[in-house]
C-alpha cells in the first residue's frame, strides 16, 4: 500500500498531507492511510503504548430483540474531547449511559483507567453526566444543586462551600447563588448542570445532548465555553450529540454512530476529508455521490467507470480494490469548480445543466442535472462574481475535479 | 352578564345546603333540648317581630358547649378520634407508600391498568368492604381458621371489637385516597433526577431520601389529609368494627343524635368536631387551590 | 427503558392489591356457601341469591336506592360541570374564595356532620323528610366529586379550541354545547359514575336525611350487619361489587378506546 503524492495543486494547500508519499501512522480505523493532520500536536491515540482512560470492549446491549449497541469497541484517551455522534436511536446514548452506570452491557466490558467498571453501580464510578434534561434537582438552590455530589463524598462544609464557589465562577453564576432552577433561563439552568457534574472534578466527563435545548445563539457559546473549560480543567470529555457540527466544532475526535454500530472514528478533519463509507460522508456535510466499477488501477490512481454516465475518474487513493469492483466516488461540493467552458485540461469533468442556485451571501450553491439526472451540487465562493458571467438557471456547464479530491468508497 | 346564570347554580345550591345548615347547627347548638318536635327550644317566631328576636336571642347560651367540656366522655372521645385517625393515618402511609412508588416506576404500558386497579375497589360501597372484614377478623373468622390451620397459633386471636380491627378498617378503606396523590406526585419525578443524584455519588437508598422523598412531600401531604380528616368523624368502620373500648366521635354524634335524641347537645358536638377540623380542612383547601394554580 | 418491574416495585404491588382484593374476593366466595356458618364450607349454592328474591322489603330498598341515585347523579353532574368551569374559567367575581371552599370542604368533611346540618336544615325548614330529601343531601355532597373531576379535564383543555369557534362566529352557548362539552363528555361520564356510585354507597348521609317510607339498600344492609354476617348480604354485596365492577370497566374501557381513537386520528 502506498501513501499519495503530494498534491500538485496549489489550491489544495490546506490539505497538509502527509509527503512524500510515506506510508503515514496507521490511524485505527478504516479511514484509508490518508490522514488529515489536526491542528495541534494533541493525538495520543497515535501513541501506541499511551494506554486509554476509557476502553470499551466488544460492548453489546440488547433491550429484548432491539440490539441498541452491538459490539463496539473504542479506546478514549485523557483530556480528549470526544464526540459520539450518530442520529437519534443509533446507540450513542445507550453507549454514553453504559458507561455511566445507568445500563449494564448485555455483553463486553468497561475498562476505565485500567479497571473493570462494568459491574461498578453509578455512584461508584469516576465519571459524572451532564444530562440532556439537566436533571436539576427542583427542590434545591443552585448552590445546594451543585454542592451535592460534594456532599455525598461526606466533605467537611468549608470545603465544600470552596468547591462550590468555584465551580459557580466557572460557569459565571454567583449572582444566582440561591435561586431555585425554576427561576433560572435555560442558557442558566444548563450551566448550573454543568457546573454540578464538574464540581466533583470527575476523571470523565459525560454529555448527553448537553446543548440540545439551547437556540441557536446560545449554543455557539456554551461550546466554546465548554471548550473552554475542558481546557482548563484538563478533563476527558464525552459528548454525545446528533448536531455534526457541533461534533466538529468542540471534539479531538469523533465516533459516526449507525445502526448501534460504530462506522468511524477519527478527527473531525480526517472524517470530513476521508469518510469511511458513504453512511459517514452523508451525515457529516454534504457530499455528492458517484457510483461506478474499477477500470483500472495503477501507481495509486484508481479509474472509475461512471455507472450513470459517460466518464472515467481518475482518483489518488490507496484504496484496495480490485478491477471490476462495485465503489462509490464521494466529492464535496466545494472541492467541484463549476465552469461554463469545458476544462481544457482537468483530469476529471462531467457536464450537466443548472437547475437551482441558493444563493448564501458569502457563497453560492449550484445544484446540477448531470447525465442521469442526478443533481450534483457544486459550491462557489461569491469573490469571482464580478469577472466571470454569473451562472444562472438552466446553464449548461461543467463540473470538473482534480484526481486527489475524491475519495473512494467500497461500503 | 350571562355567566352570572353559570355561577348562580352551583353557588345558590351550595350556599342553601352547605353554608347555612352550618349556621343552622350553630344556632341549635346554643339551644335547649326539650321533648317535643323539633326537640329543642328556643324556635323562633319571625311574625313576633323585633321584640321577639330579642327574647328568642337571650335565651341561647354555651351550655351544651360548657356540658361537653366538662364530660370527659367528650373530651376522651374527641382525643382518642384524633388518635386512631393519626395513627391510621401514618400506617396507610406506610403502606400506601411503596405500593404508589412501585405503581410511578412501573413500565409506562402498565400504569393505567394498576391505577385502575387501586380505584375499583373505591367504586365498590364502603359498607360493604368494612362487613367484609367482620368475617375475616372475628373470633371464629377466616383469618383466625388460617392461622389456626398453619399452626402459627394455637388459640384463636382477638381482633374484633377491639382498636386493632379499626386500624384494618380505615387504613383498608381510606388506601386508594393516600395512593393516588402520592402516585400522581411520585410520577411527576423524572428518573433522570435519581440518575443525577447517582451519578453524583449517591447510593439508592440516600438518592431517595434526597430526591424521591423530598419531591414527593406534596402528595404526602395531601394523602395523610385526606385520610386523616375524614377518619377523625368515622362512624362506620368504629361502630362495625371497634368494641366497647373504642371511643370516636363521630359514633358519639350519632348515639347522641339517634338514641339519646339530644340534638343540641349532638349540634354542639359537631361544631366542636369542625373546629378541630378546620386547621387540616383549610391546610387541604389550600393545597387544592394551589394545585390548580400551577396546572394552569 | 422503564420496561420491567424490580422486585421491589413488583413486590410493593402484588402484596398492595393482595390486601385490597383478598377481603372482596373472599366475601364473593362465601355469597356461594351452602353452609349458614360463615366458617364452614358446605359446599357451593346459589340458595341465598334465590332467598334475596323473595325479600320484599330488600327489593323495595334496592329500586329506592336506584332512583335516589339516578336523579341525585344527574343533577349533581350538571350542577357540578357548571361549577367546575366557573372554578377554571372564572377568576374575579365577589365570593369566589368561599365558592372554592364550599366546592373542597365536602371532600374531606365527615358524613356525619354534612348529615347532621342537612337534617337540621330541613327540620328547619318544615321539609318531610323522605325520598327528596335523600336525593338532595346526595346532590350537594356528590356534586363537589364532579366538579373536581370535570375540573381536571378542563385544566388541561386547550382554551383557543373555544376561542377558535367564537371566532367563526358561534355563541357562548354555542360553543360550549358544539365544542367543550364534546370534548370534556368523558370526565362528565365519570363525573355523573362517581356521583351515581357515591349515592348508591352512602349510608350515613342517607340515615340523617331519611324518612319514612324512604330507606335506601345500605340502610337496610347495616342494620342487618348489626346483628352479624349473613350469607344473604354477602349475596347481595356480590351483586352490587359486580354491578359496579361492570360498569366502571365499561366506562374505563369506553373512553380508553376514545382515548385512542383520539391519539390516532391526531397522528
Amino acid at each position: 500500500m502506498q501513501g499519495p503524492a503530494p498534491s500538485s495543486n496549489a489550491t489544495d494547500a490546506h490539505f497538509n498531507l502527509t509527503s512524500g508519499g510515506a506510508t503515514p501512522p496507521q490511524s485505527q480505523t478504516r479511514s484509508g492511510p490518508r490522514t488529515f493532520a489536526p491542528q495541534s500536536g494533541f493525538a495520543p491515540w497515535k501513541n501506541p503504548i499511551k494506554p486509554p482512560i476509557v476502553r470499551f470492549e466488544n460492548v453489546t446491549k440488547r433491550f429484548g430483540d432491539f440490539v441498541a449497541v452491538n459490539n463496539c469497541t473504542l479506546d478514549i484517551y485523557e483530556r480528549e474531547f470526544f464526540a459520539l455522534l450518530g442520529p437519534s436511536g443509533c446507540g450513542k446514548s445507550t453507549l454514553l449511559r453504559m458507561l455511566a452506570g445507568f445500563e449494564r452491557p448485555t455483553e463486553g466490558r468497561i475498562i476505565v483507567e485500567g479497571q473493570d467498571i462494568t459491574d461498578l453501580p453509578p455512584y461508584e464510578r469516576p465519571v459524572n453526566m451532564m444530562f440532556q434534561s439537566y436533571a436539576l434537582f427542583p427542590h434545591m438552590t443552585v448552590e445546594s444543586n451543585i454542592g451535592f455530589g460534594l456532599r455525598q463524598e461526606g466533605m467537611a462544609k468549608s470545603e465544600i462551600d470552596i468547591r462550590v464557589d468555584q465551580a459557580m465562577a466557572m460557569v459565571e453564576l454567583m449572582p444566582f447563588a440561591k435561586r431555585k432552577p425554576n427561576q433560572l433561563s435555560g442558557g442558566q439552568q444548563q450551566r448550573v448542570a454543568l457546573a454540578r457534574a464538574i464540581a466533583k472534578k470527575p476523571r470523565i466527563m459525560l454529555l448527553d445532548e448537553p446543548l440540545g435545548a439551547l437556540d441557536k445563539r446560545l449554543r455557539g457559546q456554551a461550546q466554546f465555553e465548554l471548550m473552554r473549560i475542558q481546557e482548563s480543567t484538563g478533563t476527558t470529555f464525552i459528548i454525545v450529540t446528533h448536531d455534526q457540527e457541533e461534533a466538529m466544532t468542540v471534539s479531538s475526535r469523533i465516533a459516526v454512530m449507525d445502526k448501534g454500530i460504530i462506522a468511524q472514528v477519527a478527527t473531525p478533519g480526517d472524517i470530513y476529508e476521508y469518510p469511511g463509507s458513504r453512511y459517514v460522508a452523508n451525515f457529516i456535510g454534504d457530499v455528492n455521490i458517484l457510483e461506478g466499477k474499477v477500470s483500472a488501477v495503477s501507481d495509486g490512481v484508481i479509474d472509475i467507470a461512471w455507472a450513470d454516465g459517460p466518464g472515467t475518474f481518475k482518483t489518488r487513493s490507496a484504496e484496495n480494490v480490485t478491477v471490476g469492483q462495485q465503489v462509490w466516488l464521494a466529492l464535496r461540493p466545494e472541492k467541484m469548480r463549476i465552469t461554463h467552458d469545458k476544462p481544457e485540461q482537468s483530469e476529471n469533468a462531467i457536464s450537466g445543466k443548472v437547475d437551482d442556485v441558493g444563493y448564501l451571501g458569502s457563497i453560492s450553491h449550484y445544484h446540477v442535472r448531470v447525465a442521469n439526472g442526478q443533481r450534483v451540487t457544486a459550491l462557489r465562493a461569491n469573490s469571482a462574481q464580478s469577472f466571470e458571467r454569473a451562472i444562472t438557471w438552466e446553464d449548461q456547464v461543467w463540473l470538473q475535479w482534480p484526481a486527489d479530491t475524491g475519495v473512494v468508497l467500497t461500503k | 352578564m350571562r355567566r352570572w346564570y353559570v355561577i348562580a347554580a352551583p353557588y345558590i345550591w351550595l350556599l342553601l345546603f352547605f353554608l347555612i345548615p352550618f349556621f343552622i347547627v350553630f344556632k341549635i347548638s346554643l339551644s335547649d333540648s326539650t321533648r317535643a318536635i323539633p326537640p329543642y327550644i328556643p324556635t323562633l317566631d319571625i311574625t313576633g317581630g323585633w321584640d321577639a328576636i330579642k327574647t328568642y336571642v337571650s335565651q341561647l347560651d354555651f351550655e351544651n358547649y360548657a356540658f361537653i367540656f366538662s364530660d370527659p366522655l367528650y373530651i376522651n372521645a374527641y382525643w382518642s378520634s384524633i388518635k386512631i385517625a393519626g395513627i391510621s393515618t401514618i400506617l396507610t402511609l406506610l403502606i400506601g407508600y411503596p405500593i404508589a412508588y412501585g405503581m410511578a416506576r412501573a413500565p409506562h404500558e402498565w400504569r393505567a391498568t394498576l391505577m385502575m386497579l387501586v380505584i375499583l375497589p373505591f367504586w365498590t360501597s364502603f359498607l360493604i368492604r368494612v362487613y367484609a372484614w367482620i368475617g375475616i377478623l372475628k373470633k371464629e373468622g377466616l383469618l383466625n381458621l388460617f392461622l389456626m390451620n398453619m399452626g402459627v397459633i394455637s388459640e384463636p386471636l382477638t381482633i374484633m371489637n377491639t382498636n386493632i380491627a379499626v386500624y384494618i378498617g380505615i387504613v383498608y378503606s381510606y388506601l386508594p385516597f393516600m395512593i393516588l396523590p402520592l402516585y400522581s406526585s411520585l410520577e411527576k419525578i423524572s428518573p433522570s433526577l435519581i440518575e443525577a443524584a447517582e451519578d453524583l455519588g449517591s447510593p439508592p437508598w440516600r438518592a431517595f431520601w434526597q430526591i424521591t422523598f423530598p419531591l414527593s412531600l406534596a402528595g404526602v401531604f395531601a394523602g395523610c389529609l385526606l385520610v386523616f380528616i375524614p377518619a377523625v368523624g368515622e362512624f362506620v368502620i368504629p361502630d362495625l368494627l371497634g368494641g366497647s373500648e373504642t371511643l370516636m366521635i363521630g359514633k358519639t354524634l350519632w348515639s347522641e343524635f339517634f338514641n339519646n335524641s339530644d340534638w343540641p347537645v349532638a349540634s354542639a358536638v359537631a361544631v366542636v368536631l369542625l373546629l378541630v377540623l378546620i386547621i387540616p380542612i383549610m391546610f387541604f383547601q389550600r393545597m387544592q387551590a394551589n394545585e390548580r394554580e400551577a396546572a394552569r | 427503558m422503564n420496561t420491567r418491574f424490580s422486585w421491589f416495585n413488583a413486590t410493593s404491588i402484588a402484596l398492595g392489591f393482595a390486601f385490597l382484593y383478598i377481603p372482596i374476593l373472599l366475601l364473593v366466595i362465601y355469597s356461594f356457601n351452602e353452609s349458614r356458618l360463615v366458617t364452614v364450607w358446605g359446599g357451593w349454592s346459589t340458595k341465598w341469591y334465590a332467598s334475596l328474591l323473595t325479600n320484599e322489603d330488600l327489593l323495595d330498598a334496592a329500586w329506592v336506592t336506584v332512583r335516589v341515585a339516578f336523579i341525585s347523579a344527574t343533577v349533581a353532574t350538571i350542577l357540578g360541570t357548571l361549577a367546575a368551569i366557573v372554578l377554571v374559567r372564572m377568576n374575579r367575581f365577589p365570593g369566589r374564595t368561599l365558592f372554592s371552599g364550599m366546592i373542597f370542604a365536602p371532600l374531606v368533611m365527615p358524613e356525619v356532620i354534612t348529615g347532621l346540618s342537612l337534617l337540621l336544615l330541613f327540620v328547619a325548614i318544615n321539609f318531610d323528610r323522605g325520598f327528596w330529601t335523600i336525593v338532595m343531601a346526595h346532590i350537594t355532597f356528590s356534586m363537589c366529586f364532579a366538579a373536581v373531576v370535570v375540573q381536571a379535564r378542563l385544566l388541561d383543555f386547550d382554551k383557543s379550541v373555544e376561542e377558535a369557534a367564537m371566532d367563526l362566529g358561534a355563541t357562548p352557548v354555542n360553543t360550549f354545547m358544539q365544542v367543550t362539552l364534546p370534548i370534556i363528555a368523558p370526565a362528565v361520564i365519570s363525573a355523573w359514575l362517581l356521583a351515581f356510585t357515591l349515592s348508591l354507597d352512602d349510608l350515613v348521609i342517607a340515615s340523617f336525611a331519611q324518612g319514612p317510607g324512604a330507606t335506601t339498600l345500605p340502610i337496610k344492609i347495616y342494620s342487618q350487619v348489626r346483628r352479624g354476617v349473613t350469607p344473604e348480604i354477602n349475596a347481595i354485596s356480590t351483586i352490587m361489587i359486580a354491578i359496579v365492577t361492570l360498569g366502571v370497566l365499561t366506562a374505563s374501557f369506553i373512553t380508553r378506546r376514545a382515548q385512542q381513537r383520539a391519539s390516532a386520528g391526531a397522528k
